[in-house]
């Protein structure tokens, strides 16, 4: 595969890598591999891993991306919030191994599944983080199906704000001519056409990249008696292209969300409560980590620099970030407030018949169980004694 | 600077439905802008009055009122 040597129109400042980074893999489908070079304090071009021979084309992307969506943006400083006292120094890739005994299975890209004692261990600490939502007064669980109405992530604009992320749910278009016209073809072909989806016709459904839309959709035009508490754990997905990693980042995940509905003062609450009683359990797990303000991934839009720094200046959204490496920590969970947003877009009305303020915590299981192996080891001997007792 | 909040005024005005907005009134609490207007108040100081709002002075709270955002404009013009 070619590899090639790409410098950029402009430079971009090295606080702002981070946010190119991020967006590579987004920015042409023929990137396989790429890495920065820096020079002087900002990153002046891109070694590029290509499967396809138009690197003019990619170049021309990525400086787009550069141009619209990285020099846009404005750096704030890191705002921690929290500290863990724990510290830790020596950190384990537990993957390889698990994958050496089958103890996790890699299906396909960005799809995990795994074994004892990780199903325990997930299990366990769901069943903690649920805990901390019950604790909230009026605190209700639901379980809701796996597909998503696209409508609802039309009705507030997400696919605007997040086009690289949806994973569509389509099937053959129910009529007697095109299933026939299909199974003749299979026949003949043996195989899936490659324009299977000039067969298909439905996009009424989708995967769910987060479980709060299940909420908001549930109560969609609906007057709430009063203030508000919903946790629900589920499957969600987003097209993580090749940011996928082990048991880090999936296209295919679990998360435990905790969503707030009500006055702004108690959506706030709300978030602090959960807050405290994630770092007061982090500390338990004996874990490493932090918690900074930051901000969602948006990509692709005119708005990416304004929308990441009003969140970031609002502080709407806070990370826990665990150290999975010496250098490097990943995002466990946020803490997340919306103001009036989705009141407004799902007509969610309080008792004082104005729209909601609303707020959502949602952390991700399969990365907290990579956390906690990274930090722990995957040898449930040396787990902390609580963790390892619960799971038996 | 009377002229300047004069200014900075009439841009917010010229964003909102109402027709006046108080010097202390904290535009974003009242929900008479959307989260979104900070960076349109950040690029409008910086075009409007030559300065530049990086670091610590992009914090919310310089963005509130119209008290507030004539108070960086000032600092940041006697630091020039």
């Amino acid at each position: 595969m070619p590899t090639v040597h790409v410098r950029l129109s402009q430079r971009v400042p090295e606080t702002l890598a981070p946010e190119l980074m991020k967006r590579l893999f987004f920015a042409a489908s023929s990137i396989e591999e790429f890495q920065l070079f820096t020079e002087d304090g900002s990153v002046v071009g891109v070694e590029l891993t290509l499967n396809s021979a138009d690197s003019a084309g990619v170049a021309e992307k990525i400086d787009r991306v550069v141009a619209e969506q990285v020099l846009t943006q404005r750096p704030l400083a890191p705002r921690s919030v929290w500290e863990s006292p724990v510290v830790r120094s020596e950190f384990t890739d537990a993957f390889p191994e698990l994958l050496a005994q089958d103890t996790v299975v890699v299906s396909g890209e960005g799809q995990v599944g795994f074994a004892e004692p990780l199903i325990s261990l997930f299990g366990y600490l769901d069943r903690r983080l649920r805990a901390i939502a019950l604790s909230l007064e009026g605190a209700r669980e639901y379980q809701y199906p796996t597909l998503l109405p696209t409508s609802v992530l039309d009705r507030f604009g997400y696919f605007g704000s997040f086009p690289q992320f949806p994973m569509f749910v389509t099937r053959l278009h129910n009529d007697i001519d095109v299933y026939a016209d299909f199974v003749e073809r299979y026949r003949e072909e043996q195989r899936v056409p490659d324009d299977l989806f000039a067969h298909c016709s439905n996009t009424d459904y989708c995967l769910p990249p987060t479980m709060c839309y299940h909420s908001f959709h549930q109560y969609q035009g609906r007057e709430l008696a009063g203030d508000s508490v919903i946790t629900a754990r589920g499957k969600s997905f987003r097209y993580e292209s090749r940011y996928h990693t082990s048991l880090e980042r999936l296209w295919d995940f679990t998360i435990r969300e905790i969503v707030f509905m009500g006055t702004p003062e108690f959506a706030a609450e709300c978030r602090n409560s959960v807050m405290r009683q994630t770092f007061a359990l982090m500390e338990e797990l004996e874990l490493a980590g932090g918690c900074e303000v930051a901000n969602d991934h948006f990509f692709a839009n005119a708005d990416t620099a304004g929308k990441i720094l009003s969140q970031r200046m609002m502080e709407l959204k806070f990370e826990l970030l665990l150290p999975v490496a010496a250098d490097r920590s990943i995002a466990v969970g946020s803490f997340n407030l919306h103001g009036h947003f989705f009141g407004e877009s799902f007509d969610i009305k309080g008792p004082d018949g104005g729209p909601i303020a609303s707020g959502c915590v949602g952390f991700g299981l399969e990365r907290l169980v990579h956390a906690f192996l990274s930090q722990h080891g995957s040898d449930p001997a040396r787990w902390p004694t609580a963790v390892a007792q619960e799971i038996g | 600077m009377a002229d300047n909040r004069a200014v900075i005024r009439e841009f917010i005005l010229e964003s909102i439905t109402e027709s006046t907005v108080g010097d202390d009134e904290d535009i974003f609490e009242r929900g008479l802008v959307r989260s979104m207007f900070v960076m349109q108040l950040v690029l409008f100081v910086e075009q409007e009055f030559g300065i530049s709002v990086t670091g610590d002075d992009l914090q919310f709270d310089n963005f509130r009122t119209v008290e507030r955002i004539d108070e960086l404009v000032t600092r940041k013009l006697a630091a020039a």
